[in-house]
């Protein structure tokens, strides 16, 4: 049965290649892409979301512009692991289509309270957007069928503080909100998607294929990949939001704990921290189910035979 | 020139007043209620919001239901014990007629911010919490409110919900930060100077001599109120909170007002939603707001009861 996919995302390199690789699953339907603040700005994600949508000829999709700051902390964006445009090296022209009049938050709401099917919603940057929307419309909480964020470092390590992933850090306050509303989540932390590189070997085996959509992804990740080299050195790059993604259609990628998992507001050197409570200490039962194991190479060679197909396709 | 405002409020006891007292007052023009979670859920402080105006001969005022939970922070459920089960003491209105508009306040504060630029002055009497979440959606209410003035915080007051917190901030403190720091022109009315706006039992009785529905409302809706702060504050009488937001434009010249960085402290710790200003300019910091820091009180009770005899 087909899924039916809202997406909310920041694009951002991962979120194009999530974005195209949503574009070529048969398994899911795209409904539409609400757009956040996090690796770009919300006015550039929106640009980059529907370049992406024209470059893969999938501009029927609609694009939803939504917030453009964080709840309650500073704006925080990502220019020097994304790049100045978000999309690192790539350039794609300006897009034809335009975003809809209505706010991302907006389009959530309506979306999945009006569902007579079951909605997915994909969350693979920060969460301001679902949480206004919870806030605004607590009914969407029982309406939706499935939450995907992709955010978080249980057990590993943050990329944003020493202990703090990117999109929680970035509003943290928002995580809070989404992690505590009892929505029905599966969250894809740092834990598994560093464990998924996409390495300069897979590059080469896609670019043989010559045609705009590889051409793409070799520009945006070849930024990505300096990124990653530089900070962390990680030759290759991780691509955290295509699994999250994939996981939609293809749990078995991932094995999961339910889990109780809070984040740190209180604004010190945790900020942002999201932990689990593994033990028990709370007495709290589980409020998600967290990905912490995965099968690094079936996600990579299921990611590569998409983008080679959805290449040759649109070629 | 009337002023046209617009109050998200929580009825709340000290809101009704408010709102008979805007009512009341010739120089103000109320353009609609929005409401919020805060001395009651949001189904009573929508009730309460329609039916005090139906009581009021007010119904064709709009009413936006908003939001029922804060952004991060716990509903605060201990608002019962001020302000009595239905939010309205022991005053009986009846079921309202009318509904809610079908918009959600946040838009509705939206669309109608946005429509008239610099025509519109909020007043925010309740947890902040539509208003921030409004700030983040549209960003340019912020350039175009004429004002936003804010019965909440309390500076070199204590608190009145923790020791150091007031229950309007520390109800959704977060919801604070995002205002205090939108750049929106806010006026600050605290506890500074709204405890010093007592309402005494001998003022409702004087408003009691005028028989009318009006003055039975206001005794029968400030006796758990009474109740409360006598048994917790130890004087006789409630203080006017919310009413005297309205002083900024009924009566501004009682108000004492400072510029000042306030900031709200968001840690969790013992000190959450403390609002504590920068009188020293350590912070370094630029003037976030206008902060009411005295009043004359009894002036203003005599004023609120003026209106309230008239209204009666």
């Amino acid at each position: 049965m087909t899924k039916h996919i809202l997406l909310d995302t920041d694009p951002g390199i991962d979120d194009s290649l999530a974005i195209l690789l949503a574009l070529a699953s048969p398994e899911i339907s795209l409904e539409g892409l609400s757009v956040v603040h996090g690796n770009s700005s919300a006015a550039q994600g929106t640009i980059n979301a529907l370049s992406v949508l024209e470059l893969a000829k999938a501009s029927h999709i609609p694009v939803y512009k939504g917030c453009d700051l964080p709840l309650v902390q500073p704006s925080l964006l990502a220019p020097e692991t994304h790049g100045e445009q978000g999309i690192g090296y790539a350039k794609l022209p300006e897009p034809q289509t335009k975003p809809q009049v209505q706010h991302g938050s907006d389009f959530l709401i309506e979306r999945i309270v009006s569902a007579s099917e079951k909605i997915t919603l994909v969350c693979i940057g920060p969460l301001t957007n679902v949480a206004l929307a919870i806030r605004q419309e607590p009914r969407i909480v029982e309406k939706v069928a499935e939450v995907f964020i992709m955010g978080g470092a249980i057990r590993h390590e943050g990329n944003t503080t020493p202990l703090a992933e990117f999109n929680t850090f970035v509003d943290p306050h928002a995580a809070h909100i989404v992690f505590h509303s009892g929505m029905p989540i599966t969250l894809t932390p740092l834990d598994v998607t560093y464990q998924c590189i996409f390495l300069p070997d897979d590059l080469n085996r896609l670019v043989k294929i010559d045609a705009p959509i590889t051409r793409f992804i070799a520009d945006a990740t070849r930024f990505y990949m300096e990124f990653h080299d530089e900070y962390q050195k990680i030759q290759g790059c991780v691509i955290n939001d295509p699994l999250t993604l994939a996981l939609t259609f293809m749990p078995e990628l991932c094995d999961y704990q339910d889990l109780y998992v809070d984040v740190d507001l209180s604004g010190g050197v945790s900020m942002g921290n999201t932990f689990a409570d593994f033990y028990h200490m709370t007495g709290k039962p589980a409020n998600m189910r967290g990905a912490l194991g995965v099968r690094p190479r079936d996600f990579m060679e299921l990611f590569l035979e998409r983008m080679e197909k959805l290449a040759k396709s649109l070629s | 020139m009337k002023t046209k405002i617009i109050i998200d409020t929580d009825p709340g006891v000290d809101d009704a007043l408010t709102i008979l007292l805007a009512l009341a007052s010739p120089q103000i023009q109320l353009e609609a209620l929005t409401t919020a979670h805060g001395n009651i859920g949001i189904e009573k402080t929508t009730r309460n919001a329609l039916a005090v105006l139906e009581f009021a001969k007010a119904a064709h005022i709009p009413v936006a239901r908003g939001c029922s939970l804060p952004l991060v922070s716990p509903l605060n459920k201990s608002g019962d014990v001020v302000h009595g089960s239905s939010g309205i003491g022991k005053a009986d209105l009846p079921e309202p007629k009318s509904k809610p508009v079908s918009q959600h306040a946040i838009d509705y504060l939206i669309e109608r911010i946005l429509a008239e630029p610099q025509e519109i002055t909020l007043f925010a009497i309740g947890p902040l919490t539509n208003l921030a979440l409004a700030i983040r959606k549209e960003p340019r209410i912020a350039q175009a409110l004429k004002g936003l003035v804010i019965m909440g915080g309390a500076i070199r007051s204590g608190g009145n919900i923790t020791p150091l917190a007031e229950f309007n901030i520390h109800a959704d403190p977060h919801a604070a930060h995002v205002v205090f720091h939108s750049e929106i022109p806010i006026t600050l009315i605290p506890l500074d100077v709204t405890y010093k706006c007592l309402l005494t039992t001998a003022d409702v009785k004087r408003l009691n001599r005028i028989d009318s529905p009006v003055s039975r409302f206001i005794r029968d809706a400030t006796i758990p109120y009474m109740e409360f702060y006598k048994k917790y504050e130890g004087f006789d009488g409630c203080a006017l909170h919310d009413p005297l937001t309205l002083a900024t434009i009924i009566a501004p010249e009682l108000l004492t007002l400072e510029e000042h960085y306030v900031d709200v402290d968001i840690s969790g710790g013992i000190s959450a939603g403390n609002t504590f200003a920068d009188f020293m300019k350590v912070s370094k910091k630029p003037a976030n707001m206008k902060v009411a820091l005295d009043v004359r009180g009894r002036d203003f009770v005599e004023l609120f009861l003026e209106r309230m005899e008239s209204l009666a």
